[in-house]
């Protein structure tokens, strides 16, 4: 069983690895956050669409190998997805209704 | 000892899918959690860029990010120690399981920790809940997911105390420690989210 879990899931180190590479991107979104303070032509150009690429790389990671996504059935893959593109769906359509989402961005 | 058993993710005993019910459970509720946090971040967004008149403090003149990025960092390496908490159980180690399950509620109560301290110092600054929309907005939506680690908090102790009461934990309770795992990276990804589009982007 022990052999079986092993074959499915990364190894104690491999997820050691995975929070290393989460802790740098952390590190790269903070850095960003400060460049963006300092650079008011990076700030409206860049810096919100690649904050928001890096949360989007974050998400994945910890779902995919974290949470073991990537190794489930199909059937769960549908339940995760499906609530998440709803939520996503209901709720930019609301705030692009609403004119915010293009303050956001 | 001898009733303990390793915990086996393939060993399917309720289903009609081939996927245990509790796990299916789990997942169908953490799907509808997308639904109940994009509420308050939409609420959060709503107000976050708008002016409710001088004199009243908004929350983005408040935010410490160094402090922030801590508390985040902290959140981040706690989904590590329970994923270990899993693999350590999948492979039989009890201890192992015992010690990454109580690191990660260690890790979680550090982070509550540090939302109780930046709460404190906004309401020392004059941000409180009535303050103004984008402040209400703010507290709602962070302090719904700070309940959220707090009874994942609850639920890691659990899990531990019942282990060390019986010498390690059974098959059946080795459920319990992927669905709580669930939960908890589930509190992570959100907290993923929270921090990018609240504290980071202007």
């Amino acid at each position: 069983m022990a052999e079986d879990h092993a074959a499915h899931h990364p190894t104690p180190r491999q997820y050691v690895n995975i929070a290393i590479l989460l802790a740098v991107l952390t590190a790269i979104e903070v850095a960003l956050f400060y460049v963006e303070q300092g650079v008011e032509e990076f700030t409206t150009n860049m810096a919100s669409p690649l904050l928001i690429l890096l949360a989007v790389l974050k998400f994945v990671i910890v779902v995919g190998y974290y949470m073991h996504l990537k190794y489930e059935k199909s059937l769960v893959k549908n339940f995760f997805v499906i609530g998440f593109v709803a939520a996503l769906v209901l709720y930019a359509a609301t705030l692009f209704a609403l004119g915010i989402v293009s303050g956001v961005f | 000892m001898a009733d303990v058993a390793h915990v086996d993710d393939h060993h399917d005993v309720h289903e009609s899918t081939g996927i245990e019910n509790r796990k299916l459970g789990m997942w169908a509720f953490l799907s509808s959690e997308f639904l109940f946090f994009g509420a308050l971040i939409s609420n959060y967004l709503l107000f976050k860029g708008r002016d409710f008149g001088a004199g009243t403090v908004y929350p983005r003149e408040l935010y410490d990010i160094p402090f922030t990025s801590i508390s985040s960092f902290v959140l981040l390496m706690s989904s590590l120690t329970m994923v270990l908490a899993h693999h350590a159980l999948a492979t039989g180690d009890q201890n192992g399981t015992r010690t990454w399950l109580l690191a990660t509620g260690m890790l979680g109560s550090v982070f509550i920790g540090g939302q109780v301290f930046e709460f404190t110092e906004f309401v020392l600054e004059g941000m409180t809940i009535s303050s103004n929309p984008a402040a209400s907005a703010f507290f709602m939506l962070t302090g719904f997911h700070g309940a959220h680690v707090f009874i994942g908090i609850l639920m890691l102790l659990s899990l531990y105390g019942i282990s060390r009461r019986q010498g390690g934990l059974t098959e059946a309770q080795g459920l319990n420690v992927e669905l709580v795992g669930l939960y908890w990276h589930f509190v992570d990804i959100i907290w993923i989210v929270i921090f990018t589009i609240v504290y980071l982007i202007p």
